[in-house]
Formats: C-alpha cells, sequence, structure tokens
C-alpha cells in the first residue's frame, strides 16, 4: 500500500459537506479483492482487528473481507478519531480509473488531528499487513492529546456551538481560540469570552482592584470599602469609618499571609495591624464580607448565570489522614485531570499543604468527623474547586447590582465576584458585596457546572452580537460552469453594487472589493473566497468557484445564497485529476448547488441536460434560464409553478408559473448587442435570475443591466471589440470547445466579408478537445493563423500545433492555414491582411499583453 | 511667641470652581509671625537675590499689569505671602507648567495669609508652596538656595503626577471643547463627559478600543496575514528559529531582507537591508536577544512613516529620518556623532524632545560597518556615512499622503479593528501609490504614541488630540448631562430631592447627593451627609447617571470646591447663614458671597440660575450668571420681578395661593399649593422651596403636567427614600 497525496479538504467538497481528509492510496493486486488474495485480506483482518477491536465500530456490520486495504484505512482512519473522541462519521473510499488506486476520504473535526489519524492509520494497516506490535495506548493518547491542543476550549466552544445553532458561519482565525463568526462587513470576532466590542480600557480597568472597587463604589454598589492606614490607631480609626466587622492585610499580599478578617473589636483590629505591617509597610483596613464565594457571569446587561463556588476541600471522618481523604474524593470518576471533566483532581501540593499548615493540619493528621478542611483559598475548578448553579436563585436587586458592576467598569461580558451569606437575598442587606470583576472570565463554572444545571452560556453571547434572525452572512452567489462564468459573475457583482452592496468578487483574474483588484492571478479558489468573506467593506460577494478549488480544498463557503451554473457543455480541463468525463466534471461542478442554503436558490441553465438534472442536488429552490420558453424543462419548471427565465419578443421574461412577473428589453442590455450575441445573452438571464433570489427589486436589475460596461479595460479577454482600419476585430480568451462555438455562434450573426480568426491551443487539454476547437472554426472562417502558445504545459514543441491542423483536415470553409511562432507576431500577421469590412477572432492566451499589443496596434492605425 | 518664619497652618485642596478661580487650586494658610514687619523693601539683597535666582519673574505683571510689574512690587516692598505665590507659580512654570493663577489675601489675624496658586496636580503644587517658603526663606536670611535641584524635583513631579503628552494632548482637546473631564486614575486614564455621556480615554486608547485587536495588533504574523488577505500591501515573512533557518527563509523571500524579533518594539533588535549571510546571521543573533522569536522578511525599500488613523480616516503622518554625519577628515565616526548629530538641541531623552540622542546601537555599527567604517575610524572629508536609517519617526508629512495610501492605512487599521491606530509603513515616497513603489504596511498599533505628530522634530504639528475628541463626541456633542447644583441656606436638600423626583418622572436615571445620602435611581445607596465633593463626583463618574443633582454646603464649597466644572441648572435657595464658616475666616457677609456665587459663575451659557428673588444679594448674582436666571419668589410684587419680566424674564410665583409661571407678564398657574403635601403645613419655607424646585424644573424644561404630578405626590417624610 502506498499513499501518493494527502488533502485537506477544508470546506464543503466533492464527497461531502464535512471537513475531511483525502488520499491517493495505491494497493497492490494482493491487497485488493481477489479469490486468489482473499485468504490473504482476511488474515489482514483479523490481525486488524486484533490491534484495534474497536475499528468494528465503524465497519459495515458483518463484513467478513474488505474490498482492499484501501478501505480498511479508511475505517482504520475513522476509527482512530472516533476512539479518540472526536465526534465523526463521514468516510468513503472510491475507485479511480488505474485500478488499484482508490481515493481515501475521511471526515475530520481539527486537521492536525484528522491528519495525524491518518498517518497512525497507515501504521496501523503496515502493522497489520507486516504482523508487527502496534501500540493503540499510546496512538489513542496521542490523538487525544493533540485533539485536546488544537480544538477549541469549552468557554470559546460553547460560543461557537450556539453560533452553529443559529447558523451562524464560523472561522477560526488562529490555533487558538480566536474566532471570526458572520462574514464580510456583518463579522464580528470572539477570543475565549471576550467579544470585539469588549473594551481594553474596561479590562485595564478590571485588573486594577483598588481602581475597580473606586468605580464601582461610584456606581452604588456594595464593595469592601477600605483605605491604607499608617498605625495601629489609625487602623482603628479607619475601621470606625468603615463599619465593622473589618478585614486587615497587608496591601498586594499574597497567599493570605498576614490576613485577619472578621475584626470586631478595637483589641482585634490593632493586634491584627501589628501582625500585618510584619509583612509590608502598607497595610489595608478593608470593610469584611462575610459568606461564600459566588461568581456571577453578566453578558450585556443581563445576568446569564451564577454559580457558587467552593475550594477543594474534604470533611473529615475522624478515621482516615487528609491525604487519605484527598484520595478518596479524587476517587470520584466526574474528577479529571484537565478542563474535559465537570470537576478536577484535588492537587495535593506545596500550596494545599501551606493551606493545611495555616489551620494546624498537616497531610497526614486527621480531622475530627464532620470538620471541614479546606486544601486551598481560591475555588478555582481547575485547582480542585467545584461550582454548584444557583443561577435561578439570585435576586433581581443583587443581580442589579452585579449587571451595574459590569457596566461601570464597561465589560460586555464579566464574570462578577460576590461575596455573601446567600443569593437569594440583597447584598445590603446582608453586608454582602462585590470584590472582583473579570473580563474574559471562564465559563466552564457555567456550563457545566459540577452540581446544578448547565446555563445557555454560548448562546447569550451570540445573541448579544447578533440579534434574533440575524445570521451574520452576505449573500453569497457562488458560480460554476465551463463557459460565461467570468462575464456573469461580472455582471452580477455589477448589479449588487447599483443595489448599494459594496460587493466582493472573485475570478479567474484577480479579487475585486468595490470594483478595486486587490489581487491578481487565478483568484477562484475556496482562498479568494475566504478573503473576500474576511475583508471588512463587503456587503455582498459573488465567488467564481472553479474546479480546481473544489477539488483542491472544497469550497471556501459552508452555504451560498445562489449557486449559478451557466454550463458544462462539452468539458474543459477533462482528464486531471481523476475527473475524466463530462459526469466526472458536473459532479465537482455541482458541489456548489449541493451547497445552497435551504431557503437559496440554484440559477441553472435548462438547455444543458447535465446542469438542468443538478435540480436533483438542490437543498433550495430552482430558477432555470433558456432563451426557449418551450424547451421541456423550462415548460416543466413553468407547470409547476416555478421560476425561469427566457426570451421572448427581444425582451428576457421572467416568469413564475404562468406568470410573467417583468420584462427587460435585450435592446437596453448593451452587452448583448440587441440580443444578437447569444452566449452573452445567456449570461445575463443567469445574471438576472440571480439578482432575482437575491431579490434585487426589478428597477435596480435594468438599470444594471443597462450600465454595465463590458470592454478590454473591464473585461479583458471577453469578447472585447476592436475597429481596426474599419475591419471588427474580436479578441476573447475562449479556450475549450463550447466556448468557440458559443463564440462562432455568436459571430455568425455579425456580416463581414471574410473572416479570419488567430488561435493556440493549452497543451492540458486532452488531444481531442483541442482538434475539436479548430473542428469548429474550420466551419466558419476563411482562414486560420496558429500560433505556439507561451506555456506548452507538458507538451512537446509543435506538439499542440499539430492536433489544431488536425482538427482543421476536411474544414468545410477554411482555405488557408498559416502557423506562427509568437502571439504577438501571429496578431500583427492577422492585422496586416485585413481589410475593411472583414471580421478577425483572435483567441488571445496572454491575456494581458495581447489586449495591451492589439491596443496598441489599434491606436497606431 | 515671636518668629521669624514661614510656618503653613493648613494646606487645602480645592478639587473644583471655588471661591478663587474656576479650576483647581491649593490654598494655603501661612503663619509669618514677625515677618509682618519684614516687607521685601526691608531686606538687604533679597531683591537682588530673588531676581537671580528666578529671572522668569520679570514676566510676572501682577497688580501693575506689566512686566516687571512683580519686581516693583518687591522693590517697593511686599509680604512673604505675595513672594511665595510667585514664586511657587514661577518654580511650576520652569518645571513645563506654565501660567495659572494665584492671590495671597490676608486674613483678621495678624501674620497669617491665605495663598492660592493653581494646583495642576495637587502633589505637584504642594511641593512648589514648600520650595517657595524655602526659597523665600534662603531670601530673607541671605542663605544659599539650590533652584535647579528644586525645579527638577518638582519636573520629577509632574512626569510621576500630571498626564503624559498623548493623553495630555487630547484633555487640552476637550477642554477647549469644553467638554468636562475627570482622571479616573493616577495614571492616565480619563474620563470625558459626564455620566452616561461620559467616555473613557487611555492614552490613546478609547473605552471602544477593542481588546480584541489589540492582541490581533501585538501579533504581527496575525495582523499581516489579516492585512494580506484584504489585499493591504505587506513584507511577506517567516519565523525562523536558527540563524541558518533565517539565511534559508533570506533565500526563498529574496535578498534583501529584514531581521527582526517578532515581539520587540521601539525598533530594537531590527536590521533592515539584509544581503549576506553573515549579515543575517549576526541579525538573527541579536534579534533573538530582544525577543522571543526572529521574523525574516522581505525588505521593503524607502522610508519608515507612522501615520495615525483614528475613526476611520487617517489624522496625522510622519517620517522617519536618517541620520547620518560628513568625515571631517579628523574625528572618528563616534566623535562625528557627537559633533554633528547629538549637538542638535532638539535630541535628548527626555519626552519633551522630539530626536532621540544617535547611539551606535549593534543595528548602526552593522549599518556603519557595512560602509567600510569603523566606530573608532575616522572617514575622510566629505564622506557621508549613514549611522542610522529610520531614527525618529518625527518629521511631519501629513499633507503629503495620496489619497489611497490614507485609505489603505485606514482599511488596514479596520481589518485589525482598532479604532485608533499607529500604522507603520515603508514606502519611498508617501505621495505616490504604494503599489507603485513595492510600499507595504508593516504594523499596526493599538493605543499609539501621539508625540510625533503633536511635537514633531519639522513640519506642522497635527491636531491629533482633536481628532480623538472628535472621534468620541462627533457632531458637537457635549459629553454633558443635565447638572443640577443647589447651595444656599436652609432647603438645600428638600429642593434637590424634590427636584430629583421630578427628574426620575421624567424618565432619566439621576443621581442625587444631598445631605441624607446618596441616591441612584431612586434608591438610597448611602445614608449620612452625602453634600460632599466627593459623593458629587461619584455621581457624575458613574456611567448609568442622565441627571445630576448636587447639593452643596457652604463648607464643602469653601474647603473642598465643586465637584463639576460647569452646571445646567444653579440654584441658590437663599442667603441665609446656617452653616458656621468662621474658622475658614469666610463667615462676613461679603465672603458669604463670595461663597455662594460659585455655583452661579458656573452655570453654562445654555444653562439657567434659579434665585430667590426676596434676598437682594442673590439678586446682585443675577448678573454674574453666564445663562439665563429664573426667580422665585413668595411675594409677586417684588420690584425686582417687574424689572426681570419686563425684559421677557421667567419667573415662578406664589399668587393667591397659587403656583404660577410666569415668562414675561404672561402667567401660567400651575397648581394650588394647598394641593402640594410637603407645603400642606403652610410654612412660608416649604412654600420657597417648591418654588425654587418648580423653577428649576422649567429650566430643566421637565413638562409642567409631570411637575404637577410630582408635586402633588411628593411626600417629604423621615425616611430617606425617594
Amino acid at each position: 500500500m502506498e499513499v501518493s497525496r494527502i488533502r485537506a479538504l477544508r470546506g464543503p467538497n466533492l464527497w461531502s459537506r464535512h471537513t475531511s481528509i483525502e488520499a491517493i492510496v495505491t494497493c497492490s493486486e494482493a491487497e485488493r479483492f481477489s479469490p486468489a488474495s482473499s485468504a490473504l485480506l482476511e488474515s489482514f483482518l483479523d490481525r486488524l482487528l486484533e490491534r484495534f477491536p474497536e475499528i468494528g465500530l465503524v465497519m459495515p456490520a458483518g463484513a467478513a473481507a474488505l474490498p482492499s486495504v484501501a478501505h480498511a484505512l479508511q475505517f482504520a482512519a475513522l476509527g482512530l478519531q472516533a476512539s479518540a473522541g472526536c465526534p465523526v462519521t463521514f468516510s468513503r473510499t472510491s475507485e479511480t480509473l488505474d485500478p488499484g488506486v482508490y481515493q481515501v476520504v475521511v471526515e475530520y473535526t481539527e486537521e492536525p488531528v484528522g491528519r495525524l489519524a491518518f498517518d497512525l492509520a497507515v501504521s496501523l494497516c503496515q502493522a497489520a499487513l507486516e504482523n508487527t506490535p502496534f501500540d493503540l495506548d499510546n496512538v489513542l493518547a496521542r490523538l487525544r492529546e493533540l485533539d485536546e491542543d488544537v480544538r477549541l476550549g469549552p468557554s470559546t466552544g460553547s460560543i461557537v456551538d450556539a453560533a452553529i445553532a443559529r447558523n451562524i458561519p464560523f472561522r477560526r482565525l488562529t490555533e487558538g481560540s480566536l474566532v471570526q463568526f458572520g462574514w464580510g462587513s456583518k463579522q464580528r470576532r470572539i477570543q475565549a469570552a471576550e467579544m470585539d466590542c469588549t473594551s481594553a480600557i474596561a479590562e485595564s480597568i478590571a485588573q486594577d482592584k483598588e481602581l475597580t472597587k473606586e468605580l464601582l463604589r461610584a456606581a452604588g454598589v456594595p464593595v469592601p470599602w477600605g483605605r491604607t492606614v499608617a498605625d495601629a490607631d489609625d487602623a482603628w480609626a479607619a475601621a470606625q469609618e468603615i463599619g465593622l466587622p473589618v478585614v486587615v492585610k497587608p496591601r498586594d499580599g499574597n497567599q493570605g499571609k498576614g490576613v485577619a478578617v472578621n475584626l470586631k473589636s478595637e483589641a482585634e483590629v490593632r493586634q491584627a495591624f501589628d501582625v500585618a505591617s510584619e509583612f509590608r509597610d502598607d497595610v489595608m483596613v478593608e470593610r469584611y464580607l462575610p459568606g461564600q464565594d459566588f461568581r456571577v457571569l453578566v453578558v450585556g446587561k443581563q445576568l446569564v448565570a451564577a454559580a457558587r463556588r467552593d475550594p477543594p476541600q474534604v470533611i473529615g471522618d475522624g478515621v482516615h489522614t487528609i491525604r487519605q481523604l484527598v484520595d478518596q474524593v479524587n476517587a470520584d470518576p466526574r474528577r479529571g485531570e484537565g478542563h474535559a471533566t465537570s470537576l478536577t483532581k484535588i492537587r495535593f501540593d506545596e500550596i494545599a499543604l501551606a493551606t493545611l499548615a495555616r489551620q494546624n493540619y498537616n497531610a497526614d493528621s486527621v480531622p475530627p468527623r464532620g470538620a471541614r478542611v479546606p486544601l486551598r483559598n481560591n475555588a478555582n475548578l481547575s485547582t480542585g474547586g467545584s461550582a454548584t448553579d444557583v443561577t435561578d436563585d439570585v435576586h433581581p436587586e443583587l443581580a442589579a447590582k452585579a449587571v451595574a458592576a459590569a457596566q461601570m467598569v464597561g465589560l460586555d461580558i464579566c464574570g462578577v465576584d460576590v461575596v455573601c451569606e446567600t443569593v437569594q437575598r440583597p447584598l445590603e442587606e446582608q453586608g454582602g458585596g462585590i470584590v472582583e470583576v473579570n473580563a474574559a472570565p471562564g465559563l466552564r463554572m457555567h456550563l457545566q457546572p459540577s452540581f446544578g444545571k448547565g446555563r445557555a452560556v454560548g448562546e447569550a453571547v451570540i445573541s448579544t452580537m447578533y440579534p434574533d434572525g440575524d445570521d451574520g452572512r452576505i449573500p453569497v452567489v457562488a458560480v460554476a460552469g465551463t463557459n460565461g462564468k467570468t462575464t456573469t459573475v461580472r455582471l452580477i457583482s455589477h448589479l449588487f453594487t447599483c443595489n448599494g452592496q459594496r460587493t466582493g468578487m472573485t475570478g479567474t483574474d484577480g479579487v475585486y472589493i468595490q470594483g478595486k483588484r486587490i489581487d491578481t492571478g487565478d483568484c477562484s479558489g475556496p482562498k479568494s473566497a475566504r478573503n473576500v468573506l474576511l475583508h471588512p467593506d463587503v456587503d455582498a460577494a459573488v465567488l467564481e468557484t472553479a474546479r480546481g478549488g473544489v477539488l483542491r480544498e472544497g469550497l471556501g463557503f459552508d452555504r451560498c445564497n445562489v449557486a449559478v451554473v451557466t454550463n458544462i457543455g462539452m468539458g474543459d480541463h477533462l482528464g486531471l485529476a481523476y475527473i475524466n468525463t463530462v459526469e466526472d466534471l458536473a459532479v465537482v461542478k455541482r458541489v456548489i448547488v449541493e451547497n445552497v442554503a435551504n431557503n437559496g436558490t440554484a440559477v441553472l441553465n435548462a438547455t444543458d441536460p447535465i446542469v438542468a438534472r443538478m435540480a436533483e442536488s438542490c437543498p433550495g429552490s430552482v430558477t432555470f434560464f433558456a432563451a426557449d420558453p418551450h424547451h421541456p424543462v423550462m415548460a416543466t419548471q413553468f407547470a409547476q409553478g416555478r421560476r425561469g427565465l427566457y426570451v421572448e419578443g427581444g425582451d428576457i421574461v421572467a416568469a413564475e408559473g404562468s406568470t410573467v412577473v417583468h420584462r427587460i428589453p435585450l435592446s437596453g442590455v448593451p452587452l448583448t448587442r440587441n440580443g444578437s450575441i447569444g452566449f452573452q445573452v445567456e449570461n445575463v438571464m443567469a445574471a438576472t435570475g440571480a439578482a432575482w433570489a437575491i431579490g434585487i427589486s426589478w428597477e435596480v436589475i435594468r438599470q444594471g443591466l443597462a450600465t454595465f460596461v463590458s470592454d478590454a479595460s473591464t473585461a479583458p479577454g471577453r469578447f472585447n471589440l476592436f475597429d481596426y482600419k474599419g475591419a471588427t476585430l474580436i479578441a476573447d480568451y475562449g479556450h475549450n470547445p463550447d466556448a468557440i462555438q458559443a463564440l462562432t455562434n455568436a459571430i455568425a450573426t455579425m456580416t463581414a466579408k471574410r473572416r479570419s480568426v488567430v488561435i493556440s491551443g493549452a497543451g492540458d487539454r486532452r488531444d481531442e478537445d483541442i482538434r475539436q476547437q479548430t473542428r469548429i472554426l474550420g466551419g466558419a472562417f476563411d482562414e486560420v493563423i496558429l500560433y505556439q502558445d507561451a506555456c506548452q504545459r507538458g507538451r512537446a514543441d509543435g506538439e499542440v500545433l499539430g492536433l489544431l491542423r488536425e482538427g482543421l483536415q476536411g474544414a468545410s470553409r477554411t482555405r488557408n492555414v498559416e502557423e506562427v511562432r509568437g502571439e504577438f507576431l501571429a496578431i500583427d500577421t492577422a492585422l496586416a491582411r485585413l481589410s475593411p469590412g472583414d471580421l478577425c477572432l483572435i483567441l488571445v492566451d496572454q491575456v494581458d499583453e495581447a489586449l495591451e499589443h492589439i491596443a496598441k496596434r489599434v491606436k497606431e492605425a | 511667641m515671636s518668629h521669624k518664619t514661614i510656618k503653613f497652618l493648613s494646606i487645602t485642596h480645592l478639587k473644583g470652581p471655588n471661591v478663587w478661580t474656576y479650576t483647581p487650586v491649593l490654598e494655603a494658610l501661612i503663619d509669618i509671625g514677625d515677618l509682618e514687619d519684614c516687607p521685601s523693601n526691608t531686606i538687604p539683597g533679597f531683591y537682588e537675590r530673588l531676581s537671580s535666582w528666578l529671572p522668569g519673574l520679570v514676566e510676572h505683571r501682577c497688580s501693575y499689569d506689566e512686566r516687571g510689574g512683580f519686581l516693583r512690587r518687591v522693590e517697593e516692598g511686599t509680604w512673604p505671602g505675595h513672594i511665595m505665590e510667585h514664586v511657587s507659580l514661577e518654580l511650576q512654570a520652569l518645571a513645563g507648567m506654565p501660567g495659572g493663577f494665584g492671590r495671597a489675601r490676608e486674613v483678621p489675624i495678624r501674620g497669617v495669609y491665605k495663598v492660592v496658586v493653581t494646583a495642576w496636580h495637587e502633589m505637584v503644587t504642594r511641593y512648589a508652596l514648600e520650595a517657595a517658603r524655602d526659597l523665600v526663606m534662603a531670601g530673607i536670611e541671605d542663605k544659599p538656595f539650590d533652584v535647579a535641584a528644586a525645579v527638577s524635583h518638582l519636573r520629577e513631579l509632574v512626569d510621576d503626577y500630571c498626564l503624559g503628552p498623548s493623553t495630555g494632548c487630547i484633555v487640552e482637546a476637550a477642554e477647549s471643547r469644553h467638554l468636562p473631564f475627570i482622571r479616573l486614575s493616577t495614571g492616565n486614564l480619563v474620563q470625558l463627559g459626564y455620566g452616561s455621556r461620559q467616555r473613557r480615554i487611555w492614552t490613546a486608547e478609547t473605552d471602544r478600543t477593542s481588546a480584541i485587536a489589540e492582541s490581533i495588533s501585538r501579533d504581527k504574523d496575525l495582523t499581516k496575514s489579516l492585512l494580506a488577505s484584504c489585499g493591504v500591501p505587506v513584507p511577506e515573512g517567516v519565523t525562523v528559529k536558527s540563524p541558518e533557518d533565517a539565511w534559508e527563509a533570506a533565500e526563498d523571500i529574496g535578498l534583501p531582507v529584514v531581521v527582526k524579533p517578532s515581539d520587540g518594539n521601539h525598533g530594537r533588535g531590527v536590521f533592515t537591508n539584509l544581503t549576506t549571510r553573515e549579515e543575517i546571521e549576526t541579525a538573527f543573533s541579536v534579534a533573538q536577544d530582544e525577543g522571543s522569536e526572529v521574523i525574516v522578511e522581505r525588505f521593503i525599500p524607502g522610508n519608515e512613516h507612522r501615520l495615525l488613523v483614528v475613526g476611520g480616516r487617517m489624522v496625522a503622518a510622519s517620517r522617519g529620518e536618517t541620520a547620518q554625519v560628513v568625515g571631517d577628515g579628523k574625528s572618528t565616526v563616534l566623535e562625528l556623532i557627537e559633533l554633528q548629530l547629538n549637538s542638535d538641541p532638539r535630541r535628548g531623552n527626555s519626552e519633551d524632545h522630539p530626536l532621540n540622542r544617535v547611539r551606535l546601537d549593534s543595528a548602526a555599527r552593522l549599518e556603519v560597518r557595512r560602509q567600510g567604517f569603523e566606530p573608532d575610524g575616522v572617514p575622510p572629508e566629505g564622506k557621508v556615512v549613514v549611522i542610522q536609517r529610520n531614527g525618529n519617526v518625527s518629521i511631519d508629512c501629513t499633507a503629503e499622503v495620496h489619497p489611497d495610501t490614507a485609505e489603505t492605512v485606514a482599511l488596514a487599521a479596520r481589518i485589525v479593528g482598532l479604532d485608533i491606530a499607529g500604522v507603520d509603513l515603508v514606502v519611498e515616497d508617501v505621495s505616490k501609490p504604494l503599489a507603485d513603489q513595492g510600499g507595504a504596511i508593516v504594523e499596526v498599533n493599538a493605543g499609539p504614541g501621539l508625540l510625533m505628530h503633536i511635537k514633531p522634530a519639522a513640519g506642522e504639528p497635527q491636531p491629533v488630540g482633536k481628532a480623538i475628541v472628535e472621534h468620541l463626541f462627533p457632531n458637537g456633542d457635549s459629553g454633558r448631562i443635565p447638572v443640577v447644583g443647589i447651595s444656599g441656606g436652609k432647603g438645600k436638600t428638600t429642593v434637590a430631592r424634590v427636584v430629583t423626583r421630578l427628574l426620575e418622572l421624567s424618565g432619566h436615571y439621576t443621581g442625587l447627593a444631598c445631605s441624607t445620602g446618596l441616591y441612584l435611581d431612586r434608591r438610597l445607596v448611602e445614608a449620612g451627609d452625602r453634600a460632599q465633593w466627593d459623593t458629587a463626583r461619584r455621581v457624575l463618574m458613574n456611567r448609568s447617571v442622565q441627571a445630576a443633582v448636587i447639593e452643596n454646603s457652604a463648607t464643602s464649597i469653601v474647603t473642598e470646591g465643586l465637584a463639576y466644572d460647569r452646571c445646567q441648572v444653579g440654584v441658590l435657595t437663599n442667603f441665609e447663614p446656617i452653616e458656621d464658616l468662621s474658622k475658614y475666616y469666610m463667615d462676613s457677609p461679603e465672603k458669604r458671597f463670595t461663597t455662594l456665587r460659585t455655583q452661579v459663575d458656573v452655570v453654562l451659557p445654555t444653562g439657567v440660575a434659579v434665585l430667590n428673588a426676596r434676598e437682594p444679594q442673590l439678586v446682585e448674582m443675577a448678573e454674574l450668571c453666564d445663562g439665563e436666571v429664573i426667580y422665585f419668589a413668595a411675594d409677586p410684587s417684588l420690584p425686582v420681578l417687574a424689572e426681570h419680566r419686563s425684559k421677557g424674564g421667567r419667573a415662578v410665583l406664589l399668587r393667591e395661593g397659587g403656583v404660577v409661571l410666569a415668562k414675561g407678564w404672561e402667567e401660567t398657574k400651575l397648581l394650588d399649593l394647598a394641593q402640594v403635601p410637603m407645603a400642606a403645613g403652610g410654612e412660608a419655607f416649604q412654600a420657597e422651596n417648591v418654588l425654587a424646585a418648580v423653577a428649576t424644573a422649567r429650566a430643566l424644561d421637565i413638562a409642567p403636567e409631570v411637575i404637577r404630578a410630582g408635586l402633588e405626590t411628593f411626600v417629604l417624610d423621615a425616611a430617606p427614600a425617594i
């Protein structure tokens, strides 16, 4: 078995909506099922089960043997992740046309975990093949550890889960806890339990306890007010000002050294001052707050959860030592090592021993029956403390004080530490108070309290950022197809712009934000899509979705509002990446249709049977377009009362069932040259269908179609027209049989004395596709000038030219064929032969350079 | 007991508008004993000593109101209190806090004076007063006095206690827009505006500066990748672990490169334009010592710029300077640095110097060696040696920035999520688009320093404080909530509580500080006498408070000053003395006038003074008010009312047992006094209290029906709830 390529599909993909690892696995003959190998494979399976019995849980029931080792690898990679606690379910192995070569796809939740699981699954299969040992426990521990490392922590995780439940898209921006919700101008960010509107100043204030106290006092919130005192007399004076009982402590002291609490008499205060002043020069006298520690969580202006926090403690039984009692407590299965469980083991460390020492105990003391022995001063869950949910008990006055505290400091997510006897009564009544406010509070004690109900904290955070009904999404239109994608994308984007939306657009020539190109080159993949969705100034996105990106990484978004498929036709780029047939290609192009939102729309070309069939895969509704309203697909669509666009009487007609919703005269759409350029009419119908689905008004659509400009500067290489000495020049980037057919059809309507064409062939197409191009041209042009492409993409010198020539054999119209080296020379050669009234189609290759060259020649003429 | 010394009997900090002036002052009560018999003209050499120690005193105009006026007084004979006043102001000026207010006044006891000077900060001015005392005594006793030492200590105190320059310039801009401010901490945390209309700043951070955005800006790699995603040009780079790694990365990225620590600041350990393996490996080692990780990135040719973005707009830009020397054929590089660079008076190590002193640090050494010189080498005459590229970014270039670039840096701040950001940009020519010259944004900083824009080494200072204030308070927002200040004699508390009730009824979350306690939103928060500065301040600091009612006892005005700079309504109930102010020497009717007028002095031009027309002294105060005056009177026939009403003035009167709202000669009856439970006892003073409260409510534009409902249901009981 050999693994030749591993990819991470980070978005919805060919196989499923799940993020997955995809690998190309080659199995030898012995490793795939045949009568000859069956025994061997059976024993392999036995050895595999021996090493990893749980694999049985994810395999088809009762399988005595598997079709190949690749299949075993699939289940092993899935099973290892599942056993390590990752919630994964999807996996698949698919044969390719090459015998013994499989595509193995296994879902992951965290990419590094998925990759590691896959590698470990390979080792496992290898071990089973070679009958060598495999340390399953160690492997699972590694996976678990990595998973815990890379997956979101419980606080962030709870917020992300709440977002997912609200259908709000999210994206992790770092390996840490920084997460983006929503897209474009509707994006928001969180980092653990902080929101992007959480003020840095408020956080700094929260860190300054004295300043916080001062501000809370200004807000009328009871705090352990106090001051520094100079001497014992002053300490007693302060105690009287503050009101008894008081705490006397060294300022900024740690570990509770020199702290005396609940002092009620002058003698106690004076004595405490003397003790405290041994530790620090600065001694504070503060109001003593009797009671227990509570944590109140405030989100926005609401109290969302409250918990009582108890320090790690044991209760004496008069028999066991403290060490034994701690061991007993830690034996509780709910107590784990990390953050995964609702309780954490009590740490029996130096701090615990010091805490015991202050109570005159040591590890081997036997506390009397019923004695409460705390092992730490603080009540953190991570050191073994416990949290009991008391949310439903909080008195409204107390809640109001907690909210006031958060508001005063300026924190929108705030953990308020309260000390009081009970939360069931107002603080003032019981001499309680707020001792601290915390930014970015831990949420675990509210999500999974040790005792009591968990609270919907993540939901509260999300609804603070996104009011009900807002899912943080901006309209996303994905466009796929063989031809017309770029024009359709630009047209839809123009319609959005006319609708007042700042638009981001991706395509094969770059990324555009509000018309400004921010990236160049082929940007039709998921990375560019993600970039557009990350941009803060984007209100709507139109994304050309080429097959390369879908195959490589999946989609750059989870759902789109509209998926437009212009056409598949005879296909393009066939034979690459296991996409051999037009049907294979359709599966790739269909991915955007499969991932239309439930309330979204697929806009599909009714005349292309493969495209029309995609309707079945669309979870949302479908709008068909075709010039001919009587096309069977259109007729059926209308009969069912659904939407479609067609051409009638020189108008584009938008109809729903038998109702004509709107008509747009093609004379008002310059792109179509009064409807004479058939493929542009199709593009316009596709774009109009998308705008209709989004809900852009007809007024805006009509205006947008009227003002859309497509020339060499705005749409380089898309049917750019020039006038050269009275002859018509058309430059286009069309490079596949369908595009060339569409161009030929469009040009057929234009009058010309003599027709010539300049063409090269891209080396990465199938031989047949290259020949097909000239075969079409041969029937429509008098003269053909062939030139060799700048990049031969792996072809031998002259090979492509040969194929192009072959296509011209027996051409019905072409009389003259010439071969030229270099694109510029080919263009110049063609231009030199033109007379007024002639027509010349130049199929450009180096688009920008060639157009510049043509423009230069036109200018000179 | 006779003595010829100056003793401080007490020093009082008046923390707000006070009997002397609108701004905080220290009021020192001093006893000069028998120096009373020794005016300055009788002490031989005193004038000379004083004027030579503090030559700047010549600028003090004093009562002659001319240059040298004060020194003329010293020559002609004046007393130590007066001299201390001027000396302490001059010492503060020398320590960088020029200007300010000063007074010296006798009290009715021989040799005892009140010396009053502007308190920039209590600790600073306290020391200035003490130093002034010592200086004056040294002058009197003909002893030496180390002026420089006193000034330098004072300067340290200014640095420790006063606002830093960035915060200072924002606060100054706020003051020039008449926005109130409150320092919330000993540091640079400042509240602008009051109550619910407040905003907070902490140096160049605001309360809307996102903590997450700050943490993103600190993560340079993350910042770069976010910017790159949105098409903002950045230098591509990688984090490297070893010198070999660094070289490999440099080859991948393409030379020349920059090597720098991932989390360093102030340009320490940053090496630019490195082309050789040796340079890169050396730079790695130095950079590693400055930060935890080292980054190798594409070298962006050009000058360093700092562009300040405030609220989505670029508001200022500075360019870095290249420090270079020209050989004279005799001096070493080190000597040339001292001769040609560090001799520039703009260079120094304090915040007042726009340029740092040039130090031959490791990066500079590398730069110099690359040009073929050693620090001790002597460059030939006329040879230019670059010591430091991109030293201080402090040359203003705001006007030159290309609009596309301004837009790009604003986008960068937006991507990171910062409302105020200092964007570091490297580009040859900032007036041309970035793309044409390979310029790039190298960093986005939260809480940027503003000094380079306020005090550029060259070029125009930019009004960045103003831009920040405008960002926080757009479109002329005053940041103010309605503040009602109530003083006078009897009835203050009652009026305060009724007014609070009426504000609450009209939907305002109201804070009340009065002699029965602190109330917030109808709740008694603290019982006891809270007609004090501290409690009033707390009300104004409270972010929930939409309206504040503050009772000021005369004692509080005399000993603490007011808690607010200006108020919407200033109320004086009457002129009856109910507090004993003799221990502050403020018990005469004139002093009482001075005390109570403070309340009228601070009424906003758009505000109202509510005055009892029965009291001639209060009527006299009407002309001191910047805003409107509304009189209230139980006797509608008072002549002053006629005059006031003839000019269209407003008043609230009692006519035939009815409370009447008057505007000019127009009268509208509000309700019968008999309907008001608190006045049911028939006491004249309660009737006046009702009238004062109604007048105040009118001043606050509270609707008559709300006033009526409020008065009819308000019961003044022993329980201190409202």
